[in-house]
């Protein structure tokens, strides 16, 4: 599995870009393997409970490390770094304001280490999902995000071609809107009482759909069209789904609350967008695969496309599941079991963190101009798509046996004994992915920048 | 003006709009709802339940526990459906989504005892043999010698070491009051 040196560095960027949006992909590397570790950890726990008993590594304080490492660790890490190239290629011009960039990358990277510090100590704000570092973390994580919005925003704004490619407008959205709402998820003029509860269904939901989501598309619609080599299908599909994800999915938050005190006419709402969803989430699917159509051929012979194709499915399938969670006769078996930790596993993994290692697998031979071998790429591949497939099917059906009981109205314990041989299941899944995660750190050290030798075999020099 | 054309327009259009649309589903709605007055009955946590309610966040109990009974008969052996009135005086409120471990809402009335409760935090298996709840031996004490001021946890054999007595925090105690203090109020019809 020698590092092969297929693909030039036709990106034509000089060293320090180059170091730099490697940067955060190295650091999305470190905090994927951090944040996976903890959550290997926390699914052991659940049959064995005894395992390293220590105040620091209790279930109550790990989960939140995992879900705050894995979002705004290695997701947001390793997606920012995909989108700074994007911008940068498609507005055909240097990345502008490099510092701010590198910056953020630092400011994200000191508000982590807190946030893991504090966490273990039970410092937090309780548990708000998503929202459990306490303000001044927070602060330096947002001052981050601002300061790689600020040199995203001014390479748009310096861009040689007239347009703004697509890709531009849903990363363009991602950052107005994670800055919107991390800022409304911690002002506290309006959340006493149930008033936090709400903000807190707008929030855990807006802050995957109105973040990630149009994050990882933007980059799907550079990375796709680029690594088969031809326009995508539908313009005006993308556009459709940029405005309907952004009417739709910021409606929908209180679908986390169902049958709660919430205002009633505010869960019919979030049920009712719910299923406008299916107009974003299948026009983009949609227009993806119409896109490979013609070129299965070449998707065959290319892990990095079939990574990225397995994370538009899982777009597909992730958001048509969390529609029909919606649902009032749905939530009455499935919420509050396992099956939400699958929907979102199903979301953050088999969508986000596929489609993300497909284009970092397409892309970042191109801006370093080495490559890891195919042979270990699909070692990644396959590692994670079992690995991550035992994990979501034996916790969703974990989450089915738990409804199932409570709807049976059999005392509490049967239903944790009878998810227990699926928590077992899960962790030999989750023992999979961790392992595809180490593959995936070796093949990003191959693929790292490298100046003597670009210099030596005079590649890498920007014509 | 084209959004194709003016990043400014695009990035106004898309953070007006965001902005808008949070306001109506989010901001002004919760607004609205902090303002339910306390149900009758609910006080501020005071003293030990307090405390034991810092502690009841530092560990994380609401990861597996929901305090929000929703008004179904699946949710029937956990109490009555939580109402606003609930959760007024909370900071944060405990509702939850998950449900690993019980509903914990009227957990007061359903297993009120302290010796029962101390066993449970101290090893959950001492009590429920396949539970996975953690233990929270750090909040326990293994001494070879109580002292008569010592609240003793009469924990089963095969469940501590050998040979000590297990003796209860106060912080143990003030999780349990905590707990203890967790009763649905009635509502007046």
């Amino acid at each position: 599995m020698s590092a092969t040196r297929t693909d030039r560095p036709q990106a034509g960027l000089d060293i320090d870009t180059q170091r730099l949006m490697f940067g955060f992909f190295w650091w999305s590397g470190v905090w994927l393997l951090i944040g996976t570790l903890y959550g290997l950890l926390a699914a052991t726990k659940l049959y064995w409970p005894e395992v390293f008993e220590h105040p620091w590594l209790s279930f109550g304080r790990i989960r939140p490390i995992h879900t705050n490492i894995a979002l705004f660790g290695w997701s947001s890490f390793a997606a920012v770094g995909l989108a700074l190239f994007v911008v940068s290629r498609t507005s055909k011009v240097d990345l502008a304001l490099p510092q701010a960039a590198r910056l953020g990358m630092w400011l994200w990277n000191a508000a982590l280490v807190a946030a893991v510090i504090s966490l273990s100590l039970g410092v937090s704000r309780g548990p708000q999902e998503y929202r459990e570092l306490i303000w001044p973390i927070a602060l330096v994580y947002g001052l981050g995000l601002a300061a790689i919005a600020a040199s995203v925003i001014a390479t748009v704004a310096r861009r040689k071609t007239p347009e703004v490619y697509i890709s531009n407008w849903y990363i363009l959205g991602a950052l107005c809107w994670m800055a919107t709402l991390y800022t409304i998820a911690y002002l506290p003029f309006y959340q006493d009482g149930l008033g936090n509860i709400v903000i807190q269904g707008y929030f855990m939901h807006t802050v995957v759909g109105m973040w990630f989501t149009p994050l990882v598309l933007g980059i799907l619609y550079y990375a796709l069209p680029r690594m088969l080599s031809k326009p995508i299908y539908s313009y005006a599909l993308g556009v459709l789904g940029f405005w309907t994800n952004m009417v739709f999915y910021t409606l929908i938050g209180a679908h986390h609350f169902i049958f709660s005190p919430v205002p009633w006419w505010l869960q019919t709402t979030a049920i009712l967008f719910s299923v406008g969803m299916m107009v974003p989430v299948w026009s983009g699917t949609g227009n993806f695969f119409l896109t490979v159509r013609g070129s299965w051929s070449k998707v065959r012979r290319s892990y990095p496309l079939i990574f990225l194709l397995v994370g538009v499915w899982g777009y597909a399938l992730a958001s048509t599941q969390g529609t029909i969670e919606a649902f009032r006769s749905a939530n009455i078996y499935w919420h509050f079991t396992n099956f939400t930790v699958g929907h979102s596993h199903l979301a953050m993994y088999g969508f986000v963190a596929f489609a993300i290692w497909g284009a970092l697998y397409g892309l970042v031979p191109r801006i370093t101009g080495r490559g890891p071998s195919a042979a270990a790429i699909s070692l990644h591949f396959w590692l994670a798509f079992l690995g991550g497939s035992l994990y979501i099917t034996a916790i969703s059906i974990a989450g089915v046996l738990q409804g199932a009981s409570w709807v049976a109205g059999e005392s509490f314990i049967a239903s944790v004994d009878a998810a227990a041989p699926m928590w077992l299941w899960r962790t030999v899944g989750g023992f999979m992915m961790v392992a595809s995660h180490i593959v995936f750190f070796v093949n990003l050290w191959r693929m790292r920048p490298v100046r003597d030798e670009a210099l030596l075999t005079g590649e890498g020099v920007p014509a | 003006m084209s959004l194709h054309t003016d990043h400014r327009s695009l990035l106004a259009v898309a953070f007006g709009g965001f902005l808008v649309l949070s306001l109506i589903i989010a901001v002004l709605p919760a607004y609205e709802v902090e303002k339910a007055p306390p149900g009758a009955g609910i006080t501020q946590a005071e003293g030990a339940v307090a405390r034991g309610r810092a502690l009841y966040l530092k560990e994380g109990c609401a990861v597996c526990h929901t305090q929000f009974v929703r008004d179904l008969p699946v949710d029937a052996p956990y109490g009555r459906g939580s109402v606003a009135g609930d959760y007024a005086l909370e900071d944060p409120p405990l509702l939850g989504t998950q449900r690993t471990g019980p509903d914990l809402a009227n957990v007061g009335q359903r297993q009120p005892s302290e010796t029962w409760n101390l066993i449970h935090l101290y090893n959950p298996r001492a009590v429920v043999p396949t539970s996975v709840m953690p233990s929270y031996p750090w909040y326990f004490e293994e001494k070879p010698e109580p002292t008569p001021a010592d609240v003793v946890v009469p924990v089963p054999d095969g469940y501590k070491p050998a040979g000590v007595t297990v003796v209860a925090t106060e912080e143990a105690l003030d999780l349990v009051r905590y707990l203890q203090s967790l009763k649905q109020t009635e509502l007046p019809q």
